[in-house]
């Protein structure tokens, strides 16, 4: 299976844990990830006012490429790359002022063929038909949790997950939701499906302190430390999540948490991208647990090798 | 305290300029107070989301300049989700800071990125925050 | 149609309406232009047409110029058509021969340029001129009327209005499909604003309906269908089978001690358990045990059937089958109550996962003497008395966006009961009340709320909660104090959510069964939310109670007394006049398609299937027009709205 896959610029520099697990599952899906021609970032953050139309240019252009390559899919792993690529989409399909303008400012792009190197000039307008996934919904409606258990080769029912949505995910409801945003099941789903405990928890949906950690720091720790105390305190053993700055916040600041809460000693996170290669049969290697602040390695068995486990199904 | 209460024709201007940017029109807001009650950043806020919707009801432009609040929200659209009138507070937040000239204190350039935070943070969140914040 | 040359003579009078129609239309004017319109014999304007004087006007100019059809150009029809039909029946004219035209609301009220509305005021007259002259005399088709009512729902409004029909000497039956009557109501503890015990006024009534000569009570049993119309309608009664004999059981419990079956009470809202053989509470009426067969283990002897066995009194019969019972009714009285709204719906509350937030039904149980814990205030989930009780109003209502959009109207006063009973019960704890606004609209009801603020202490925060969540044994609560504007955090040992009132389960399917329109929320649509409010558009349902939307208990037991005074308006009658304007068939031009038999709402047309034509139920046409609109031959043609008529008015318009 080929499907065209927009990482976002994080994954490629500072998430490079999340890619490569991603990457590395898909594989193990028989799955062909192609990136856009020339993506570039998204924006990360969608403009919520109508003057702010510039805002909506790059992901539009994005989702054009993935069009112009023939793609009627495109699968982000990134949190907040999946909400502007969503969002914008769907301005197009419903708002005709937003589509009018922005196919207006698309319309003088010159696009050069990376093969052949012919200018291209005209393009037609983009109308919303792309189908943007996150990769939990791409597990669930495409690959099928019921076939992924299936391709299931390790066993993680020692591994007990707190699923963190954040707000990327869930909300606006109207315009983004993967699930129900306030008793959401599609992480819950996947999770039984590669094996793992799930350990629900009332933080699962409360926001981590997002992009506040850059610009006012200290604010951002109160809300992560709740998040990470909450999946604690309810049993887990790690987090699991799918956004790179709601994994900084809980992750690379743990430090800073633990300055601040001085009875935190420190809880691990991980993407959900590794734990679904680690279930596949991936080497612990391929998986990035080296670049965590709280190391995860003691909740993968390294010698448990994917062969020698038998699993009941 | 005591204030005068005026809606005026630069009132009305800065109600409309906002209703107008967020497509949206204040009123609709019965102060239930959900957003304040859903808000993660409400405990670092001098006003709380349904006072500063409260105050662009009343026309009070000026409270709301200096406020921290309008740097406090990222966003996560917790009091949207739960909005009994499905109001997008943080895109009211969003075009009050776009109205706001100048801007306030707590306002952010590139520039201000703590040096030693600059070689861990995610792209996402520099680009995000320049995006909201910028001076 | 009866265009037989012969020149009516036509009266048209227009009314000013204060300034509602002669502020925008120049009526001296329409009234003068009028004059000269064939087949106009008189024309005049008045200030106000209906008045004693205004009608008297046209009542003597009937008699002096000897009209035969009268204009009365004024507001809409639905107002004021009976009055004038009635004002020119006194003068000797036929009432059908009394032709509405509205330049009011179709006019005056929506257009702002005098010269146009008066132009538009003229053409709209003419129009009516013009039916009117090809307006026949009719006569109202008679109809008998059986004397007996049913009435659809044994709560509290279903009682009330069933004594007070049978009081008033007419037979009653009550179908109710729980095992026991007694509604939501025999489930609250104490009422507000008087703290009434709920049981203790209930019972008497639930017994005296009973013991009524004139009542016959059909509970664990559901309205299967209602065929006919006004005064003749024949309906379907479905009764479940019981498996016990309601006169041999002799309530000794025996059958329940030996049931091994435990399942969840409804009664108590599921906090406590109840046998698969039960009786519902101990005042239940009729007092009998009900088997509820979906829960029993089994009736062979292989499985248990221990209940058998034991009835000394052989009252139970596991052989009992579902029977369809036919009743002849006249009017029909649906009171069919409410439901809470679902927890589920509030995720961000726990949904049903948190056995310590509870909703106002469960609650109540819990304050209720004979509720699971003995009116003992504890939380369900480790029987502890709870401390800290925080009470969410507004749970589900007053949300568009997500939920209801209305207002659940009686859940501010049970609210401050909650708390105030709590507050009796548990004198050192701490009753906190989360709300929007609070209204107490009702007599007594605000100084029931200043006593639950001033003598109990319990502090009201206002501001909505976002949500709930547990921590170790405590619920935490986030909501907001919107007064000194904080956000808060309360730990809770249990939580009570205000949750909103809903149309009740099945409904939506009855009322489309029954024909009644109900609204966007799904409460049953009244005939005029003002002048008809205990009303259906379907002519002999009359409707009461919670069906029609949130009320308390006075509001309820006022529009049963009031449904029950309808259908006593109607019973008083030994013959019920029925509008004349039907659509009969013409049968030269009828092929029998059987169009019509589709489009009739009413079921009013049949095809004779041996002559090939349809037949018309004169009775159940309404004369919705419907049919005449749908038939292709011309056959069906609405009396005194021919398509000759309208063709005749759309060329006056046309015309000018």
């Amino acid at each position: 299976m080929r499907v065209h896959y927009y990482p976002g610029c994080t994954l490629k520099e500072k998430a490079t844990n999340l890619e490569d697990s991603t990457r590395e599952a898909m594989a193990r899906l028989d799955t062909d990830l192609v990136e856009p021609e020339g993506w570039t970032c998204c924006g990360a953050e969608y403009p919520l006012i109508t003057e702010k139309i510039h805002g909506l240019i790059p992901p539009v252009r994005i989702l054009r490429q993935v069009e112009i390559e023939e793609g009627s899919k495109v699968v982000t792993t990134c949190a907040f790359c999946f909400a502007v690529l969503k969002r914008a989409n769907k301005a197009m399909l419903d708002n005709p002022t937003l589509h009018t303008r922005v196919n207006e400012y698309l319309a003088d792009d010159i696009l050069i063929d990376p093969t052949t190197k012919e200018k291209r000039t005209h393009f037609e307008s983009y109308n919303g038909d792309v189908q943007v996934l996150h990769l939990l919904e791409y597990l669930r409606d495409e690959v099928g949790l019921g076939h992924l258990k299936s391709l299931v080769k390790r066993d993680l029912s020692h591994i007990k997950v707190a699923p963190y949505y954040g707000c990327r995910l869930l909300r606006p409801q109207k315009e983004v939701a993967i699930d129900d945003p306030e008793t959401p099941t599609i992480f819950e789903d996947f999770l039984n499906a590669i094996g793992c405990t799930v350990v629900d928890f009332p933080f699962k949906q409360e926001c981590c302190g997002s992009y506040l950690s850059a610009s006012m720091p200290e604010t951002s720790n109160e809300p992560s430390y709740r998040v990470l105390n909450s999946a604690k305190m309810n049993g887990a053993n790690v987090v699991a999540l799918s956004c790179p700055l709601c994994y900084y916040n809980m992750d690379t600041r743990q430090d800073r948490i633990k300055e601040e809460y001085l009875e935190f000693n420190g809880f691990p996170v991980l993407y959900f991208t590794q734990l679904l290669a680690w279930a596949l049969g991936a080497d612990v290697e391929t998986l990035g647990l080296d670049k965590h602040l709280c190391d995860p390695r003691p909740l993968f068995d390294i010698k448990q090798n994917a062969e020698d486990v038998e699993v009941n199904l | 305290m005591r204030v005068k209460l005026k809606i005026g024709e630069n009132e009305k201007k800065f109600i409309n300029r906002v209703n107008e940017l967020t497509g949206d029109n204040v009123y609709r807001c019965y102060q239930c107070g959900r957003c304040s009650a859903s808000c993660p950043m409400a405990q670092e806020m001098d006003l709380l989301p349904n006072q500063i919707i409260r105050k662009v009801q009343m026309g009070q432009e000026e409270d709301i300049i200096g406020s921290k609040t309008l740097t406090l929200c990222a966003s996560c659209f917790a009091c949207q989700g739960r909005c009994p009138k499905g109001i997008d507070i943080a895109a009211v937040c969003e075009a009050i800071r776009h109205l706001l000239e100048p801007k306030g204190k707590d306002f952010w350039g590139p520039d201000d990125v703590q040096p030693e935070l600059a070689k861990e943070l995610p792209q996402q969140v520099l680009v995000a925050v320049y995006k909201k914040f910028a001076k | 149609m009866k265009d037989d040359g012969k020149k009516k003579r036509i009266g048209v009078f227009v009314c000013h309406c204060g300034v509602n129609i002669a502020g925008v239309v120049d009526v001296e004017k329409v009234a003068e232009l009028l004059k000269d319109y064939p087949g106009v014999e008189f024309s005049t304007d008045y200030v106000y047409m209906c008045s004693e004087p205004g009608q008297q006007l046209v009542l003597d100019k009937i008699k002096e110029d000897k009209l035969d059809s009268v204009i009365i150009a004024a507001c809409s029809p639905t107002l004021h058509e009976k009055t004038f039909q009635s004002a020119a029946e006194l003068a000797g004219l036929n009432p059908h021969q009394v032709e509405i035209a509205n330049i009011r609301e179709q006019d005056s009220w929506v257009h702002p340029d005098r010269d146009k509305a008066t132009v538009k005021a003229v053409k709209i007259v003419k129009s009516m001129v013009e039916k009117a002259i090809q307006n026949e005399d009719l006569e109202p088709i008679k109809v008998g009327v059986f004397k007996k009512a049913l009435v659809i729902g044994g709560g509290v409004t279903g009682l009330q209005a069933a004594m007070d029909i049978a009081d008033q000497g007419y037979e009653v039956i009550v179908v109710e499909k729980e095992p026991s009557v007694g509604g939501k109501m025999i489930q609250l503890s104490e009422t507000f604003p008087t703290l009434d015990c709920s049981q203790c006024i209930l019972t008497p009534k639930m017994v005296e309906v009973t013991r009524h000569p004139k009542i016959k009570l059909m509970t664990y049993s559901e309205v299967e269908s209602i065929s006919g119309f006004v005064g003749n309608f024949k309906v379907r009664i479905k009764k479940k089978p019981r498996f016990v004999d309601e006169d041999k059981c002799k309530l000794c419990n025996e059958c329940a001690d030996v049931c091994p079956q435990i399942v969840p009470d409804e009664y108590n809202m599921g906090l406590s358990f109840r046998k698969a053989i039960y009786m519902p509470f101990p005042q239940a009426v009729p007092g009998t045990y009900t088997l509820d067969m979906e829960s029993c283990l089994g009736t062979l002897p292989i499985r248990c059937g221990k209940c058998k066995d034991v009835c000394d009194a052989q009252a139970i019969d596991y052989d009992m089958k579902e029977e369809i019972i036919e009743e002849e009714v006249g009017a029909v009285v649906v009171a069919t109550g409410y439901d809470l709204y679902d927890m589920k719906a509030l995720g961000e509350y726990g949904g049903e996962n948190y056995e310590d937030v509870l909703n106002g039904l469960e609650f109540e149980r819990i304050l209720s003497a004979s509720g699971p814990t003995g009116g003992k205030v504890q939380r369900p989930s480790d029987g502890k008395v709870p401390k800290n009780v925080v009470f969410i109003q507004c749970a589900g209502s007053r949300d568009p966006e997500n939920h209801n959009s209305y207002c659940s109207k009686i859940c501010c006063m049970y609210t401050a009961k909650h708390a105030m009973l709590y507050k009796h019960r548990v004198h050192d704890g701490n009753a906190i009340v989360f709300y929007i606004d609070v209204r107490t609209g009702g007599k007594n009801f605000d100084e029931f709320y200043q006593r639950a603020t001033d003598d109990e202490s319990i502090l009201y925060l206002r501001g909505k909660v976002s949500k709930i969540f547990k921590e170790g044994n405590k619920m935490i609560v986030w909501g907001v104090d919107t007064l000194t504007g904080q956000k808060v955090e309360v730990e809770a040992d249990m939580v009570v959510l205000a949750m909103a009132m809903t149309k009740a389960d099945g409904v939506p399917e009855l009322m489309k069964k029954l024909k009644i329109s109900i609204d966007g929320n799904g409460w049953l649509a009244e005939a005029h939310p003002k002048l008809r409010p205990v009303e259906s558009l379907n002519q002999g349902f009359y409707l009461a109670g919670a069906a029609l939307g949130p009320k308390d208990i006075p509001e309820a037991v006022a529009q049963a007394s009031a449904a029950a005074a309808k259908v006593g308006a109607l019973f008083a009658k030994d013959e019920l006049m029925h509008a004349p304007t039907i659509v009969p068939v013409i049968e030269e031009l009828c092929s029998g398609c059987g169009i019509c038999v589709s489009m009739c709402p009413y079921g009013a047309r049949t095809l004779n299937a041996v002559r090939k034509v349809i037949e018309v139920n004169e009775v159940l046409c309404e004369g919705c027009g419907a049919c005449a609109a749908a038939c292709p031959a011309g056959a069906a043609q609405q009396l005194n709205q021919s398509d000759s008529q309208i063709f005749s008015m759309v060329k006056a318009i046309l015309r000018g």
